[in-house]
């Protein structure tokens, strides 16, 4: 059963959220650039790209196998990253981010949950890749 | 969208939050009448999408009627989807799922009102 670590406990709580922020980022960039891609293509890509790395780190997180863990780390780790270059740049030069982004103003649009999920899907898989560490599975 | 429905749905799924989030603390799993209670928020919130959808097709259509279909749509996707998530977990953490849901509801429900009519808030 330690393939399931990972989702059970305060686990599922993450995923849940990640689901949630998969389903909203994802939606919300195809319907912008569906309907009016040309008013901020940047932007927009940058929420699509937002919407998928967070479907990537979803999945990861509800496999949780060896593989499926590191592949939710990285999509973290691209998260993080995101969500600090870009709520940086969204600061520095507003005109190159017409319309909102997931991440712009690091996610303040979103109770700056896109700037905590990242650190605390980092930390989980840490915390899962250790307990197996020191217990390897039976089986 | 009918505002009475909408503030009553956010104070129900907000007690709810509440409720479950007791449960949390005090390392309670998920029981039968957490569902029961979401079950109700799940009726109200497609009784919201049925009158919605009505009064859209009578002609009161929020200006951008795309968003605000998928917003709805997944607004009635979330309560069962967090319940099954959070009963499959017979621990502490099942109520922390249905809190979580109870949380973003009424948020998605203020969204919602602003797509509706913007005139209003």
């Amino acid at each position: 059963m330690s393939e399931s670590v990972a989702r059970s406990g305060p686990g599922r709580v993450l995923v849940a959220v990640y689901a949630v922020f998969a389903i909203g980022a994802t939606s919300r960039a195809a319907v912008q650039i569906l309907t009016r891609f040309h008013e901020a293509p940047l932007a927009y890509l940058l929420s699509a790209l937002a919407g998928v790395v967070y479907i990537v780190a979803t999945a990861g997180l509800v496999a949780g196998g060896r593989t499926s863990l590191r592949v939710a780390a990285v999509s973290c780790s691209v998260e993080l990253v995101g969500v600090l270059v870009v709520g940086a740049f969204s600061l520095l030069d507003p005109a190159a981010f017409p319309d909102d982004t997931v991440w712009s103003r690091f996610g303040s649009g979103y109770l700056f949950i896109p700037l905590v999920l990242p650190v605390l899907g980092l930390l989980w898989v840490r915390r899962v890749s250790r307990s197996r560490a020191a217990s390897p599975p039976i089986l | 969208m009918v505002e009475a429905l909408t503030t009553t749905i956010q104070v129900a799924s907000l007690l709810l939050a509440a409720w479950c989030l007791i449960s949390t603390f005090r390392d309670q799993p998920m029981v039968v009448p957490h569902l029961v209670a979401m079950g109700v928020l799940w009726l109200a919130v497609i009784a919201q999408a049925v009158v919605s959808g009505v009064l859209m097709a009578q002609g009161g259509r929020p200006d951008e009627t795309l968003v605000f279909i998928s917003y709805l749509a997944t607004i009635v996707l979330i309560p069962p989807a967090c319940a099954v998530w959070g009963f499959v977990e017979r621990s502490r953490w099942g109520p922390a799922v249905i809190a979580f849901a109870c949380l973003v509801l009424p948020v998605m429900m203020v969204r919602l009102e602003q797509l509706w009519g913007p005139a209003r808030v």
